[in-house]
């Protein structure tokens, strides 16, 4: 059974990693995506991969003019958007003694602002009974040393949700959070600053904390994804969904 | 949709409400199903509901000897289970200050031992790619007059989850939590009357109790392989209710 047949899905991040698969599962579920990056070439690359009914836009979330142009296409080309994934995200290391404002303030600008003018600036083109989904991480209820900006917006993130459900009840859309834990994507090798060495070194260090004992794959929280932006989840609304092979719930 | 082709699972207290629904669902999605109850009446008028992919077992999760026939019945004619959904519960109220030894043992039997023996017996039939998913309630977060036993009963069951995902590491076997809020079971339906029902509902941002198709669909996500990084987990399908 195709549990999304005919939605419009946004997915926000959708060039790579979490995004992507995500992409990918939607449209095999029988949705139409409009994905969003900054990165036109890696977008270009992410619809040929996705294959079908796929609409890219590039973009940054942290700029609202950008968010604009994304949903006036969406506008256009579809008139209306079921559900909505915001999954771009950012997360560089940087200890407290040393993390600069240029890091806090872009941390926080594509997180959280992002996230929230994301979501605010899809309102209009919202069917009544949708979904929406905001991109979180199990770093919302954990400490991890050098991410303490990261876990903060993540947890500003969660907490979104729980305004956004009372806000939104009578429209009927929910509201819930997706929070992965260790995932298997280039983003720890690509966007953290970690030198290989260093990103070997996360990935043995999460990997023992992990009940599952092994990071997630991409397409395990799509599948995920795909459950909360479904009917499936008809009952679901201002949770938070742990998918992190128990690094967090022990 | 057929997640679950060819799997075996059993669901205690699977004659009537959460239980059934999710029989039902699980039979859709391809699977062989136990329901294990303790009224005859129930278990019969629901094998008449799923057909012949379920077999009955009449028992209590309170009485360890019912839990050895139960699995002796499905290891002898499946040899091997894949899902477990222990979902017998029981939950009655009284205040503080009115609380029994009583009510306590049959709260605690049924809710915390009953589960804990529900699970361990079903492990040897177990393997890698198994899911566990017992029944929380969104009461295990939140308080409500009345309730001492149950609550605390259901907080037990969240925890047992935590300390399993790490006893069953290495095994592939994952267990989590599904949390209901107030559900519109026919014994719900009956207990509470419109009113009730409306009142209910009125508490959660959806303003309306859950139909127990939609535990359903929430179960059949965790027994199947959409969940397959989740262990340890707590999915509330309680329209919001203790979520904000």
């Amino acid at each position: 059974m195709k549990k999304l047949e005919g939605k419009i899905a946004v997915i926000t991040g959708g060039s790579s990693g979490i995004g992507l698969a995500t992409a990918k599962r939607f449209v095999e579920e029988g949705a139409h995506v409009v994905i969003t990056g900054r990165r036109e070439k890696e977008l270009k690359e992410a619809a040929a991969f996705i294959t079908r009914n796929v609409t890219t836009v590039v973009g940054n979330v942290s700029r609202l003019e950008d968010l604009d142009r994304l949903y006036a296409v969406v506008k256009e080309k579809h008139g209306h958007i079921d559900i909505l994934f915001a999954n771009a995200g950012a997360g560089t290391v940087a200890p407290l003694a040393v993390a600069t404002e240029a890091h806090f303030d872009q941390t926080f600008d594509v997180n959280v602002k992002g996230l929230f003018f994301t979501v605010q600036k899809a309102l209009p083109l919202f069917n009544d009974g949708g979904s929406i989904i905001l991109n979180s991480s199990v770093s919302n209820v954990l400490g991890l040393p050098g991410f303490s900006a990261y876990a903060a917006s993540k947890a500003a993130v969660r907490n979104f949700a729980r305004a956004w459900t009372l806000e939104l009840k009578d429209r009927k859309i929910r509201v819930n959070v997706m929070s992965p834990g260790a995932i298997d994507t280039p983003a720890l090798a690509t966007t953290t600053g970690l030198t290989a060495e260093q990103a070997e070194q996360a990935v043995a260090q999460f990997t023992t904390q992990i009940p599952m004992g092994r990071r997630g794959m991409p397409e395990e929280i799509a599948a995920a994804v795909a459950f909360l932006a479904s009917d499936e989840s008809s009952y679901i609304t201002g949770m938070d969904l742990a998918v992190d092979g128990g690094m967090a719930q022990v | 949709m057929t997640r679950l082709n060819g799997k075996t699972a059993v669901i205690t207290g699977g004659a009537t409400g959460i239980g059934l629904a999710a029989a039902k669902r699980f039979i859709a999605e391809g699977a062989f199903v136990f329901i294990f109850g303790r009224r005859q009446e129930a278990l019969d008028a629901a094998m008449a509901e799923l057909g012949p992919n379920a077999r009955a077992v009449k028992g209590s999760v309170a009485d360890e000897a019912d839990l050895d026939r139960l699995y002796a019945a499905a290891k002898a004619e499946r040899g091997t289970l894949d899902i477990v959904f222990a979902n017998a519960g029981v939950g009655s109220q009284l205040k503080l200050g009115e609380i029994t030894a009583k009510h306590i043992d049959e709260t605690f039997d049924t809710n915390v031992k009953g589960t804990i023996f529900t699970v361990q017996k079903a492990l040897p039939l177990m393997g890698k790619g198994g899911s566990v998913i017992l029944t929380g309630s969104s009461a295990g977060t939140t308080g409500a007059p009345g309730f001492t036993a149950y609550s605390a009963s259901k907080a037990a069951v969240r925890n047992l989850a935590r300390t399993w995902a790490e006893d069953l590491k290495g095994t592939g076997i994952r267990v989590n939590v599904l949390s209901p809020g107030a559900t519109a079971t026919e014994l719900a339906k009956e207990a509470l009357g419109e009113e009730g029902q409306k009142a209910y509902g009125a508490m959660t941002p959806l303003q309306r109790m859950a139909d127990p198709a939609e535990i359903a669909a929430a179960a059949a996500f965790l027994a199947s392989s959409d969940s397959s990084f989740m262990t340890a987990s707590e999915v509330a399908v309680d329209g919001g209710l203790a979520q904000l």
